[in-house]
């Protein structure tokens, strides 16, 4: 006997006795549950499996439902997923666990940092880079220059230092470049379509890579005359040798990627050209004005932006500067220029910067190396006049300042002190505060009011059908290179999705993070981050080579092994964060009073943690129905309940036979199999 | 002559054992001396009742062991004028005389402990009817002409759930009572097991006999230890004489009984929780369907009714399902016992016939509000149930009516609250209940419950923000939808009904952060007057935290810093002059 149903508007048809959630599921229509498994009795505990059936004015348990003849199932009502939502949103405000390393979330891609240090730790290079790479295709290169905000937010400062993830993630990518056998990702089946992508640099060339992974034709328009941008342009050959760079552009190229270099839209080409001559295209063309310091001189011969310094210096334009130097600014670009200018052969370079060194947005690992490369840094001034002798710069007249109340960013804003001035004698300013976006040639895109592109934050669509936009040249502008590599991430799904036909909208992850301080972590060995091995700084300022040496292989495996591995290990298999990101859920505003992850039993082999724990009861249920040992048991009442020995009574566990099926059954990280 | 001592569970609590101990001890043999069950008059415990042979002479109340020596007198010497200020007044006598007592026929009237008190009254004749000359079927018909519907709480019709129970194919059958009456705030069924017990046991063996079951289980509280006592004893007497086990009075029909002693969980009296706890497990609702009539104990055709419905039965079968459908209303037949505490004057066990309008019951019954105070809301169902307000008192009694409110029939709990009354605090009371009870199955009970008391709490601790209402109610409607059994599903009501009727009351809290009935402690402020305070230093010393401050002849001040809002102050000025606002 059969039953016939409608589900969805879809006619299905299952046998007898069946399950409403059995007849969906063999009809690969998914209805959510958690506390639902083929192997043990029913049981209805999760709520998650509701639906709604015309007629009946409560919503049904699929899970327990039968299915009778004619009945008309709604499994996505608005009524099903407000009880879906409400149930997930209770789960998750009681739910105590990181899904990602804080590491993880707070890296603009989303690079799974904890994954490729495990890797690294184990000594599986490729395997590091194949999971950096299915975010970030630059590895070796953006591992030299990144201002590594998963380092900033690394636990493992909480016990000394943080893991030195960025240079780990270096390291993994120049050994496996080295190896005879390179990560190459897996291509999908050409798709026919092509797409533009406007801009070689780094937002651009990891959208064409995951493009070209999608199976699309690539060609990547640059106006330079090599590809890279800013990494090439506008970071110095120290801290990133051009030759890393190159290589990682050749894995891209290999791909299939077609390059294009001196090519300028609106010069060479018109825009309306490229986006005739393809199915969709990409505009990430960067930022690469210079912002001018507005003060008196600036139009003097000597003064020069600092990215337009760097690209000259990149370019082998320029190979001297002079004497004496005075660069504005207090950013990484900042530094660049005064190291850059250090090494051109300037004897007295100046650092002038309007607030204090604590205020400086340049890392502090360039800063110390700045300084004992010489570089002079004059905090609390700032230009008030570039003076001149015939037509060229001869010193700059500095106003002295002072920090006053803090500014909208939390920063103390500095003030002039009244008639105080100091003037030092230089060849050269460069200013090194700001790039501005330089979108000529694209005059059809919308722009916002600062003059930058402007694209939807979550579809990265311009005001133009089939073009699309993302990194420094879009909404907010310049940033870190990884940041405008996770747009383009973002960017290319959105393409990709379009050229399928398909609206894609980037919808930020739902995570549950535990807020945790230095006391979590009192009982670690402290164990001190491995220093990167580099050259003297008396030796490194005479030339361009690369300061690092890089890590060894032992100091490479000792650095990742401090890993805390914060993330939860289940995460790609939870069905509770998967179910929680299918909704757009706020279990915020449900918070109070939480199972704590502190209390971790251990049974035999197997530890729990009952912050993790939703209470489903398959761990029990499995115990007692599948292992027939009955070991676990629910104790406690209400919301204190917890999944505990029988009768919470240890011993019992003396009859766990290590069949490990109820961390089989677990459909969250609670249980977590732990060697013997 | 004969005396006879109300000597229920409420009637001992008032001190009724001791009167009976003290007329014990100087009774000679000149009086017949006698007990009796619980007759519902609570506000009027302790409470003996003399009778001239079968015939009630006089009912005297709140009467005290140290009356019992003029008692006896008055009784042998027939001079009952010389007790006459122990006589029940009129007025109170009304409380039963207003009433109609069908599943408290004989609760206060016959002893509990003697089958031959109950055998008297027509006890047993209704079986006798039933086996004797009535098929099953037929028995379930009379059920279902009399309307009869299931009194613990959701009022479904008892002969359906018979009918299908007697349709399910099984090789063993279970009539189960469920005595785990467990709202706050009703006793009726503990009552009835205490006063009557051969009642229930006639009900559920007239209900076996018409499912086709051969044993009967009664899963009563533990907290009920002289129910279990009288039950237990009644079994045996039942037994001893034929009326239960074996071949009952010769009709072929056979049916055991047993008593199954529940450890105290709320959610245990929902029945397929209650089916599990009899298992042995861990008491945790099911799944339904399988609905406990198709698989209920031990996977056995089941069908489980609760006292107050098995105890209307016999008299049903002896007076016929019309002559009971003939009391109530359309939709509801027959009487309902309440249970009616809280501010009332007259509080105790009133059944009424279905129809009567909540303010007759209140009001007329119960003799309206102590003190004279106005009334302000009434709560029925328990947890599960909701507090109807002042301008919905002509509510009849009757299941649609009542749901009309948001509140519920339930099983009979009446609390009657007044001006001092918080009805957010009531809220966070019955969540705070519903959520230690709930037994941390489901997702939505276990944590929905929980986190709606946390809001709660943290409105009447004047914590609570703007959105914090239409957050409770969009969880109330979550978890009546999600939650997996009653107890859940229901657990919104309190505060729904409260929110609908009193929304008022949460805004104060809020956003003004003032409880209207000054009754949430975090939200008072307490002042003294300066115009009636005469420096007394009495509230000075009486505060434990040492807030108060202000020397003799003074007028004293409060710290409010300090304050714990405790009230001793208020409570112990002479002159009015501490304020509270």
């Amino acid at each position: 006997m059969s039953v016939n149903i409608t589900i969805n508007g879809i006619a299905v048809t299952g046998n007898d006795g069946d399950t409403i959630l059995k007849i969906a599921s063999e009809n690969g229509i998914e209805i959510p549950t958690l506390c639902h498994h083929e192997s043990v009795k029913l049981y209805g505990a999760c709520g998650l499996c509701v639906v709604e059936a015309q007629g009946v004015g409560k919503l049904l348990r699929a899970c327990s439902t039968v299915a009778t003849d004619g009945m008309v199932i709604n499994t996505e009502s608005e009524r099903v997923i407000k009880a879906r939502k409400i149930a997930l949103e209770l789960l998750m405000s009681d739910h105590e666990g990181d899904c990602k390393g804080p590491c993880t979330l707070e890296c603009p891609a989303g690079t799974d940092c904890q994954g490729y240090v495990k890797q690294i730790a184990l000594g599986n290079d490729r395997e590091a880079v194949r999971i950096i790479k299915d975010k970030l295709p630059l590895p070796a290169s953006i591992g030299r220059v990144c201002p590594h905000p998963c380092e900033t937010a690394c636990r493992r400062g909480l016990v000394e230092q943080p893991i030195s993830i960025a240079y780990l993630k270096a390291f993994a990518a120049d050994n496996d470049m080295k190896s005879d056998d390179p990560f190459r990702p897996e291509m999908d089946e050409k798709t026919g379509k092509t797409v533009a992508i406007i801009g070689g640099g780094p937002a651009g060339l990891s959208a064409a890579y995951y493009l070209a992974v999608k199976g699309h034709s690539i060609t990547v328009y640059d106006a330079m005359p090599k590809m890279g941008g800013m990494l090439r342009y506008g970071i110095p050959e120290y801290r990133l040798p051009k030759k890393v760079l190159d290589a990682e552009i050749a894995q891209i190229a290999e791909l299939g990627v077609d390059m294009r270099n001196n090519v300028k839209i609106g010069r060479d080409i018109s825009f309306d050209e490229i986006r005739s001559s393809h199915d969709a295209v990409l505009i990430a063309i960067g930022a690469w004005n210079s912002m001018a310091t507005r003060c008196k001189g600036e139009e003097l011969d000597g003064v020069y932006g600092g990215i337009d310094f760097l690209r000259e210096v990149s370019l082998g334009e320029r190979h001297e500067i002079g004497e004496n130097v005075a660069i504005v600014g207090g950013g990484n670009t900042a530094m660049d220029a005064c190291r850059t200018a250090v090494r051109l052969g300037a004897k007295n370079v100046y650092v002038i910067y309007r607030r204090t060194q604590a205020e400086m947005p340049a890392e502090e690992i360039e800063i110390k190396e700045a300084k004992e490369e010489g570089v002079v840094f004059k905090f609390l001034t700032n230009p008030a006049e570039i003076i001149g002798e015939n037509g060229k710069v001869k010193a700059v007249k500095l106003q002295i300042m002072e920090l006053g109340e803090p500014d909208a960013s939390g920063r103390r804003s500095p003030v002039p002190v009244e008639d105080e001035f100091e003037t030092i004698e230089v060849d050269a300013v460069i200013a090194a505060i700001g790039q501005r976006v330089n979108p000529t040639g694209f005059e059809s895109v919308e722009l916002n009011q600062r003059g930058i592109i402007k694209a939807d934050a979550a579809s990265f669509k311009t005001n133009i059908e089939g073009v699309f936009a993302a990194g420094d040249a879009v909404n907010n502008g310049a940033g870190i290179a990884i940041a405008a590599i996770a747009e383009a991430n973002k960017a290319a799904l959105a393409i990709d999705g379009y050229l399928h036909g398909i609206d894609i909208s980037y919808r930020p992850e739902y995570v549950s993070r535990r807020v945790v301080s230095e006391k979590d972590f009192a009982d670690r060995e402290k164990i001190a981050r491995q220093e990167m091995p580099h050259r003297s700084a008396e030796d490194r300022r005479r030339d361009f080579a690369e300061i690092n040496l890089g890590f060894t292989d032992e100091q490479a495996r000792n650095e990742a092994k401090r890993c805390l591995e914060c993330g939860c290990h289940d995460y790609a298999q939870c069905s509770l964060i998967r179910h929680a990101n299918r909704y757009p859920i706020a279990p915020d505003r449900l918070s109070g009073a939480k199972h704590t992850c502190e209390v971790e039993q251990k049974l035999v082999c197997i530890e729990r943690n009952q912050g993790k724990c939703i209470l489903c009861g398959l761990c029990v249920r499995t115990c007692e129905e599948v292992a027939k040992k009955g070991i676990l048991g629910l104790v406690g009442r209400g919301f204190p309940t917890v999944v505990k020995p029988e009768f919470n009574n240890p011993e019992t566990i003396r009859g766990c036979a290590d069949c490990l099926k109820c961390v089989e059954v677990c459909p969250t990280g609670s249980l977590k199999i732990i060697k013997k | 002559m004969k005396i006879v001592i109300g000597q229920g569970s409420c009637g001992i609590a008032a001190g009724a054992a001791k009167v009976y101990k003290a007329l014990e001890g100087i009774n000679t043999g000149a009086f017949e001396l006698g007990s009796t069950g619980c007759i519902g008059m609570c506000f009027l415990e302790p409470i003996a009742d003399i009778y001239d042979g079968d015939v009630l002479v006089k009912r005297l109340v709140h009467v005290d062991e140290k009356d019992a020596e003029r008692i006896a007198k008055a009784v042998c010497e027939n001079d009952l004028d010389s007790i006459s200020d122990l006589f029940i007044t009129d007025d109170d006598a009304s409380f039963l005389s207003q009433q109609t007592r069908i599943a408290l026929r004989h609760c206060g009237i016959i002893d509990p402990t003697k089958l031959e008190d109950y055998t008297a009254i027509d006890g047993y004749r209704a079986l006798k009817k039933a086996l004797c000359e009535m098929t099953p079927e037929e028995v379930i018909d009379e059920i279902k002409t009399s309307g009869l519907a299931g009194r613990g709480g959701a009022g479904f019709p008892t002969w359906f759930k018979w009918n299908a129970a007697r349709q399910s194919v099984g090789d063993r059958k279970f009539m189960i009572c469920n005595a785990d009456e467990g709202d706050p705030g009703a006793f009726m069924d503990r009552a009835v097991i205490e006063s009557d017990p051969h009642t229930l046991i006639e009900g559920m063996l007239i209900g076996a006999y018409a499912i086709g079951a051969s044993e009967a289980i009664v899963y009563v509280r533990a907290e009920y230890p002289l129910a279990i006592i009288n039950l237990k004893r009644a079994i045996e007497q039942a037994r001893e004489n034929n009326l239960l086990g074996e071949n009952i009075l010769g009709t072929g029909f056979s049916c055991e009984m047993r008593i199954k002693a529940g450890a105290g969980a709320f959610v245990c009296g929902e029945e397929t929780a209650l089916i599990e706890s009899l298992e042995g497990k861990r008491g945790m609702p099911r799944l339904k369907p399988p609905f406990p009539a198709q698989k209920g104990y031990n996977q056995y055709p089941s069908n489980i009714n609760n006292v107050e419905t098995f105890a209307n039965v016999a008299w049903i079968i002896l007076n016929g399902g019309e002559k009971f459908a003939q009391m109530g209303t359309p939709d509801s037949k027959g009487t309902k016992v309440f249970a009616l505490t809280g501010k009332i004057k007259k509080g105790g066990l009133v059944e009424i016939p279905m129809g009567m309008t909540l303010r007759e019951v209140i009001f007329d019954i119960g003799g309206g509000i102590r003190d004279d105070a106005e009334f302000k809301a009434v709560q029925m169902g328990g947890p599960s149930g909701g507090c109807i307000p002042a301008d919905k008192l002509d509510t009849i009694i009757d299941y649609k009516a009542l749901g009309a409110t948001g509140a519920i029939m339930g099983s009979g709990g009446m609390v009657v609250m007044d001006q001092t009354t918080c009805m957010v605090d009531v809220a966070r009371f019955f969540l705070d209940f519903t959520a230690k009870e709930s037994c941390g199955k489901c997702v939505h009970c276990r944590l929905g419950t929980k986190r709606m008391l946390e809001i709660l709490e943290r409105i009447v601790a004047g914590e609570g923000k703007e959105g914090d209402i239409e957050l409770l109610e969009e969880l109330c409607e979550g978890i009546k939808d999600g939650a997996l059994c009653g107890l859940g599903q229901t657990a919104p009501n309190p505060v729904l009904t409260t929110i609908r009727y009193f929304r008022n009351e949460y805004e104060a809290h809020i956003k003004e952060k003032k409880c209207p009935a000054k009754a949430c402690a975090s939200l008072l402020r307490y002042s003294i007057d300066a115009d009636k305070c005469i420096g007394c230093t009495a509230c000075a010393k009486k505060c434990p935290v040492a807030a108060i401050s202000g020397s003799v002849k003074q007028t004293h001040s409060i710290d409010a810093q300090k304050c714990i809002r405790c009230g001793q102050c208020a409570s112990v000025c002479r002159f009015g002059a501490v304020t509270v606002c």
